[in-house]
């Protein structure tokens, strides 16, 4: 595929704004529809470049600056661009019928996806810096217009702590390019190569660390985490925690083990730590919660612990994971917050306290109720379903590196259990309210982001090469550290061992590079 | 049917009693008016008489099958077909209605209605064995049946001497010939019983139960059927008119006797002979009222309830799961009796019913629920139809002069009443259109 398609995937959003704002007041109801469509049209290329890898893009833009649009896709990014266009078609999709302003509400989830899948294809670190700070507008905004009560208050939270985080990259991108020997330069092939002095490579990781974790976000940098869930539109958060969120993964993925492994490698123990702490914090905090919408930001935060872990112990198999959690987070999270975005629109609330007996068959909400319960069964991490393939490899991964970090992960998964029985237990079922359930049931076009989504779950839970099998070269690659036990059997890793599907589906890193 | 009634009094420019300080003082007055417990307004009349005509119809199926399984199946130690009536019982000519009935109360046919025998035959999908409509679930769920039964067997002790008579001697005796007619030629059987006669005579207890429900209902499918054509004539013209004629009714019949009668190999074995003197109104309807509207038991599937915590009360006389305290909202889960009972009465809505649910809430989606509502609706008035009718029996004319009569009605509804001041009663809620 010629590489000018690389292009195509943010020219389809960015055409996408500018042609909502050109349709008349009068056909509102084509925004959606169309803002729908321009984020399905990179979906489609990002499914072609699957099939057939495009050439990496490099064009001059800014020259002095060492800027330049260098786009390319490998096994990291590919997944993620996927998923990114998938959650925004669906977070697009899940809108209601009547949103205000739909105009400027899809132009800026646009433009989030605009910044995400330009953060995914950077292969330049100043090109990512800008798309990661692309993402902090529209979501500012989206949360100060379309909130709830606190919006405000939540707008600013996020604001602030999006602004320490790129601020951090933006210290972290140039010092990358002052502490490098060779000379100033941002493309990933150079820094890759680059032989930074030992001190600076630890204040660049320090800076990364921050600015990531911020992202992700990662005990203790989550302060704004579960007010901007709780007040964020449910589309925006389905976009916020199922994509967003994933560029702080990819940015420690890409920049932290790819480009300072040695530090890296020295400091996991500590990162691991952090990670096993949000596990069990989120979880734990999951378990408090008397919202929804707060409960699931916790638990989307123990997932992110469960990532990070991934992460620090670097061994083939945990990246792969790691890699899988964030493609199986993605899709759960945003199947979760579609389902409590139907139940907020029904019923008016999403306070555990006032909801219960929704499983009701005639008067509840017995197919969201259904969809939610496989959801919180998926972030569970059950069987055949897409979160157990990720949190087992990532436990697997792991556990040969940091075995009591694992085990505390493991302990922390075990509860992810407790708070998904709790929220179903009160709210699906006891006793519907006779004076408050006087809502409509949900119309099939509202409960189909949901279903689609739940499609998903299911098929990558039944055939989990879907989440594994693209990464699968690249984190061979990036391992710092062997898998013992798979070593002995040579250099086979489990998922190639298991499937020819792979080898036959999806492309290795070094056809991606070379084609 | 002369009305034992007293048409309500003409408002008194000086009331003989001080007004009512109860809870429900509304609802009392109302009574003490001659009026139901059910507020007297079109859409009510619509909906209790509605529900009437589309109970009533699945009734005379449930009447038809109860009395077929006291009488038929008996003991069957493996029941599979008890719910298939054979067609002596479907032509079995009611009491209370057809040209040869001895106190016609409805105008219609003896035999089983034709519209549960149109239904029968094809019900929700299409023609086929009778079978196959039974494992479709294609029918008429004689679950609900059941679960009366069972309330009105398990909660006992609610007034009449019919429980008392299962355990005489003359009542085990007749049993006994009827157990040991039944398993004769059975040596397996007759061995068990020879092993465990209590149990044998328990069945035989549940069959009488079969038989007094059976009989209570013969009464109440063609009252229901005569007050649906009624109403279809422009002949009720308010709540109170339909409620007075339930009354009449209950007095008409109360006299009918309550047996059970059990054929083996062509012979007829009385068990509870008609000799007896049981009667309709003390040992069938009033521990039918209180036994299914106002105790049975959690139906199951609608709610759980722990015991050691103190959610079901030590007392049965405390029961309060019948329909007048019924959440109904649990209603559509799958297989449990109201349910059943509920999708037994869709099938017979009349037109004006399934266009007023349509008109509000779900409409089609949730036309179970409502109806269920409107159940509960129509049973508080038969209810209140019973209240008036012990009232009329026990103590004094709603017109009376006497002051202290007038106070003596005023404490029996109240102790009435009191019954509904629990919070599941839902009194309060069906004294507005809004509970739905």
């Amino acid at each position: 595929m010629p590489s000018f398609v690389l292009v195509l995937l943010l020219v389809f959003p960015l055409f996408g704004m500018g042609l909502l704002q050109l349709v008349p007041a009068d056909r509102l109801r084509w925004v959606q529809r169309l803002a729908a469509s321009s984020a399905a049209g990179p979906l489609v290329l990002a499914l072609g470049c699957w099939r057939l890898p495009p050439a990496d893009l490099h064009l001059s833009w800014l020259p002095k600056l060492g800027l330049r649009l260098d786009l390319g896709l490998d096994g990291l990014s590919l997944p993620l661009v996927v998923l990114t266009a998938l959650i925004t078609v669906f977070a697009i999709l899940s809108a209601p019928a009547d949103q205000s302003r739909p105009r400027l509400f899809f132009a800026l989830m646009l433009a989030t996806n605009l910044g995400v899948v330009g953060g995914l294809l950077a292969r330049n670190a100043l090109l990512f810096l800008l798309a990661f700070e692309l993402v902090l507008i529209p979501i500012t905004l989206l949360v100060a217009i379309w909130g709830g009560e606190k919006r405000a208050g939540a707008a600013v939270r996020f604001l602030l702590y999006s602004a320490v985080s790129g601020l951090a990259l933006l210290a972290a991108v140039l010092a990358f390019a002052w502490f490098n020997p060779a000379g100033p330069a941002f493309g990933f092939d150079e820094l890759h190569n680059a032989q930074f002095p030992p001190a600076a490579r630890r204040w660049i990781l320090a800076l990364l660390l921050l600015a990531f974790g911020l992202k992700l976000p990662v005990v203790p940098l989550h302060g704004w985490q579960p007010f901007t869930y709780s007040q964020a539109p449910t589309p925006v958060v389905m976009l916020l925690a199922g994509a967003v969120s994933k560029l702080g993964a990819y940015g420690l993925l890409r920049f932290g083990v790819g480009f300072l492994p040695d530090i890296w490698a020295a400091w996991s123990p500590w990162i691991a730590a952090a990670g096993a702490i949000s596990a069990v914090y989120g979880a734990l905090n999951a378990i408090a919660q008397s919202d929804i919408r707060r409960l699931m930001a916790f638990s989307s935060l123990g997932h992110m612990g469960l990532l990070v872990l991934g992460l620090s112990a670097a061994t083939p198999l945990s990246l792969q994971g790691a890699v899988a959690q964030m493609l199986a987070h993605g899709m759960i999270v945003a199947l979760l917050f579609a389902c409590v975005g139907l139940i907020e629109r029904k019923t008016g609330t999403t306070a555990i306290p006032e909801l219960s007996g929704l499983m009701n068959p005639l008067r509840g909400l017995p197919f969201t109720m259904a969809m939610l319960l496989l959801a919180l069964m998926a972030a569970a991490g059950i069987p055949g379903l897409a979160g157990f393939p990720a949190e087992l490899l990532v436990f697997e991964g792991s556990w040969s590196t940091f075995p009591r970090a694992t085990l505390v992960s493991l302990i922390a998964s075990g509860f992810t259990a407790v708070y998904a029985i709790r929220l179903f237990n009160r709210v699906g079922f006891g006793r519907l309210d006779n004076d408050r359930a006087d809502w409509s049931s949900t119309s099939w076009g509202e409960r189909a982001p949901a279903m689609a989504l739940t499609l998903l779950v299911i098929a990558a839970g039944l055939w989990p090469t879907a989440l594994t099998g693209w990464s699968e070269a690249e984190s061979t690659d990036l391992a710092l550290r062997s898998q013992p036990f798979l070593s002995r059997t040579g250099a086979q890793t489990p998922a190639s061992a298991g499937s020819s599907l792979v080898a036959v589906t999806l492309p290795s890193a070094s056809e991606l590079r070379t084609s | 049917m002369t009305s034992p009634i007293a048409t309500a009094p003409e408002p008194l420019t000086e009331p003989l009693i001080p007004p009512s300080t109860h809870r429900y003082a509304d609802v009392i007055h109302r009574l003490e008016a001659g009026g139901s417990m059910l507020p007297d307004t079109p859409e009510n009349l619509m909906q209790i008489i509605g529900i009437y005509k589309a109970y009533a119809v699945p009734m005379d199926f449930y009447w038809r099958d109860l009395l077929y399984i006291a009488e038929r199946v008996f003991l069957d130690p493996l029941p599979a077909f008890k719910y298939f009536p054979s067609q002596e019982y479907l032509d079995r000519p009611n009491s209370y209605a057809g040209d040869d009935s001895k106190l016609r109360i409805w105008r219609g046919t003896a035999t089983a209605h034709p519209e549960l025998l149109a239904f029968m035959a094809k019900g929700e999908t299409t023609n086929m064995p009778k079978l196959l409509h039974h494992l479709w679930h294609d029918r008429i769920n004689m679950e609900f049946a059941e679960a009366c039964m069972d309330a009105m067997f398990w909660h006992q002790g609610m007034g009449g001497r019919f429980y008392d008579y299962l355990e005489c001697d003359a009542y085990k005796a007749n049993a006994d010939k009827a157990i040991k007619a039944y398993f004769k030629g059975n040596p397996l059987m007759l061995g068990l019983y020879a092993l465990f006669p209590e149990m044998f005579l328990e069945q035989v207890r549940k069959m009488s139960y079969y038989a007094n429900l059976g009989l209570f209902w013969e009464v109440m499918a063609p009252v229901f059927f005569e007050m649906s054509d009624i109403y279809d004539e422009g002949g009720f013209k308010g709540v109170p008119d339909a409620m007075d004629f339930l009354v009449n009714g209950i007095f008409a019949v109360a006299g009918r006797p309550i047996y059970h009668h059990v054929f083996i190999g062509g012979e007829c074995f009385e068990i509870i002979p008609k000799s007896e003197g049981f009667t309709w109104l003390y040992e069938a309807a009033l521990p039918y009222v209180e036994a299914v509207f106002y105790r049975t038991a959690p139906f199951r599937g609608t709610k759980s309830y722990n015991a050691q915590a103190g959610q079901v009360p030590s007392e049965q006389a405390d029961f309060h799961y019948g329909i007048l305290y019924a959440d109904v909202f649990p209603v559509g889960s799958a297989g449990i009796p109201p349910t059943l009972l509920m999708q037994d009465m869709l099938h017979f809505l009349p037109p004006y019913l399934t266009e007023l649910y349509a008109k509000h809430k779900r409409g089609e989606g949730d036309i179970l629920n409502q109806l269920g509502v409107t159940f509960q609706r129509s049973m508080y008035n038969v209810t209140s139809a019973v209240i008036q009718a012990l009232r009329c029996a026990l103590l004094y004319p709603l017109d009376d002069a006497d002051p202290e009569h007038l106070m003596a009605n005023r404490r029996f509804f109240e102790a009435q009443m009191d019954r509904f001041l629990r919070p599941e009663a839902r009194l309060p809620q069906i004294q507005t259109q809004d509970y739905r």
